[in-house]
């Protein structure tokens, strides 16, 4: 069985750090044969979301407890739900600690069925705050963009003519769709500034073709943010999956608007 | 496998941020040049706006309900766990999953991706997941309000199917080494 331990060092001499998440290495052991993985925590000095990333690891790793001296709400929440066992108030030299564990001397303690129980029965106050919280940092992320999204679209109105656009858009339905695509990859961002611009296209007259070709690509490709998934999915992976994105959106905005109009006649 | 690649994101995210203010000022710039310029037509173009905006505000409203919805049921970690199921049809329908519920900017989750795939998650379920992010169901209320709510049903319905057809082709072409 794999444990998860917090620690301050990077061997089993070492003592178990007092919070998880913030602790400056995170050992992941195997009971059986005592060998461990000791990974190192940059975020151990950060002052958020620093629990997410060792929770990401301790699921990654298969673990099946988590042993550490105090384990916050969230990262707790997550770990139960992930079905991993959190055992906190535990202090000194790990391995003593794990011994302690296999002897049975940290107690029958609450199963992770029960510790599930316990963190998904009711949302409190604390939960609640941070889903708030969190929501409001995402609105307010959205905002500054829309709000230059739906000033550019008064211009649009106001200054660019259907004429001007009919040179662009010329009506075939293809090339049309195309060109939706190609926009939709050069720009990015959240996607309602795609639903915002694909309706004011839709008011001058453009095709819903070519309009659920913007949308489609607007977010599965994303010329703006190709370097870093080239970064960190590799060069071919990235490019692939660009190119195929922007294929595909042609048939899938022909199709939906096809259905579209089948069905509403 | 290392904690170290998690740094990247935070600078991104800052940038990010400026960027996202010099865009709205830049608006506004162009606005101010307008209203010297042809005055008329500057206050139609804001007119314009204001009427887009008086129309967005409720589904706005909206989309703030659902992401608290969302917030307080979903977890990071749990989209990573459905993310991890690997590559059958169960896992797949994860990732299906796992990208619709998956909020804020794509460039958070490359990192976490990058780790998954070093994990063997495999190229197609990475695809889906990276495709599904087009379905948005906390911006439904936008798109339904433009769009109507038959166009959003149908053109969901065909992006999840679409990731599918796009992780499979991901999955047959990126096979050999990938980078």
């Amino acid at each position: 069985m794999k444990i998860a331990i917090s620690a301050e060092g990077a061997d089993l001499a070492s003592n178990v750090a007092h919070r998880f998440g913030l602790s400056p290495y995170l050992l992941v052991v195997d009971t059986e044969t005592m060998d461990f993985k000791a990974l190192a925590n940059p975020q151990a000095t950060s002052r958020s979301g620093a629990g997410v990333q060792s929770v990401i690891f301790a699921i990654g790793e298969g673990v099946e407890v988590v042993l550490t001296g105090y384990c916050g709400p969230v990262a707790h929440d997550q770990l139960v739900s992930n079905g991993i066992r959190v055992i906190t108030n535990v202090s000194g030299m790990i391995k003593e600690v794990i011994e302690k564990y296999k002897a049975g001397d940290f107690g029958r303690g609450l199963t992770v069925e029960e510790q599930k129980e316990q963190t998904t029965r009711y949302i409190d106050r604390d939960t609640f705050v941070r889903a708030l919280r969190s929501s409001v940092k995402q609105f307010a992320n959205i905002l500054p963009i829309l709000i230059g999204v739906v000033l550019c679209i008064g211009l649009f109105n106001a200054f660019v003519s259907k004429e001007a656009l009919a040179s662009i858009f010329s009506g075939n339905v293809v090339l049309d769709t195309l060109w939706g695509a190609c926009f939709g990859s050069i720009l990015a961002g959240n996607p309602i500034n795609s639903y915002v611009i694909g309706a004011a296209l839709l008011n001058h007259g453009i095709a819903l073709f070519a309009v659920t070709a913007l949308i489609l690509t607007w977010v599965t490709v994303g010329l703006v943010q190709l370097p870093a998934e080239i970064a960190s999915l590799g060069l071919r992976f990235a490019l692939l999956r660009s190119a195929l994105c922007l294929v595909l959106a042609i048939p899938v905005a022909i199709l939906t608007v096809m259905i579209l109009n089948f069905i509403t006649g | 496998m290392s904690m170290e690649k998690s740094q990247k994101p935070k600078r991104v995210a800052s940038q990010s941020s400026r960027y996202m203010l010099i865009f709205p000022l830049l608006v506004l710039v162009i606005y101010g040049v307008l209203f010297v310029l042809t005055p008329e037509q500057a206050l139609v173009a804001l007119k314009s706006s204001g009427k887009v905006c008086l129309n967005i505000l409720l589904p706005l409203a909206l989309v703030f309900v659902v992401m608290l919805v969302l917030n307080l049921f979903v977890k990071p970690a749990q989209i990573v766990h459905l993310l991890g199921s690997g590559a059958n049809i169960k896992g797949i329908l994860l990732s299906v999953a796992a990208g619709i519920i998956s909020m804020g900017p794509i460039y958070v989750w490359y990192p976490l991706l990058k780790e998954l795939r070093e994990k063997g998650a495999g190229n197609m379920p990475i695809a889906v997941f990276l495709y599904n992010r087009a379905v948005k169901p906390f911006l439904l209320p936008v798109m339904i309000a433009y769009f109507g709510w038959v166009y959003v049903v149908i053109l969901t319905v065909l992006t999840v199917l679409a990731s599918i057809v796009n992780g499979y082709l991901i999955g047959i072409f990126a096979k050999t080494k990938t980078g």
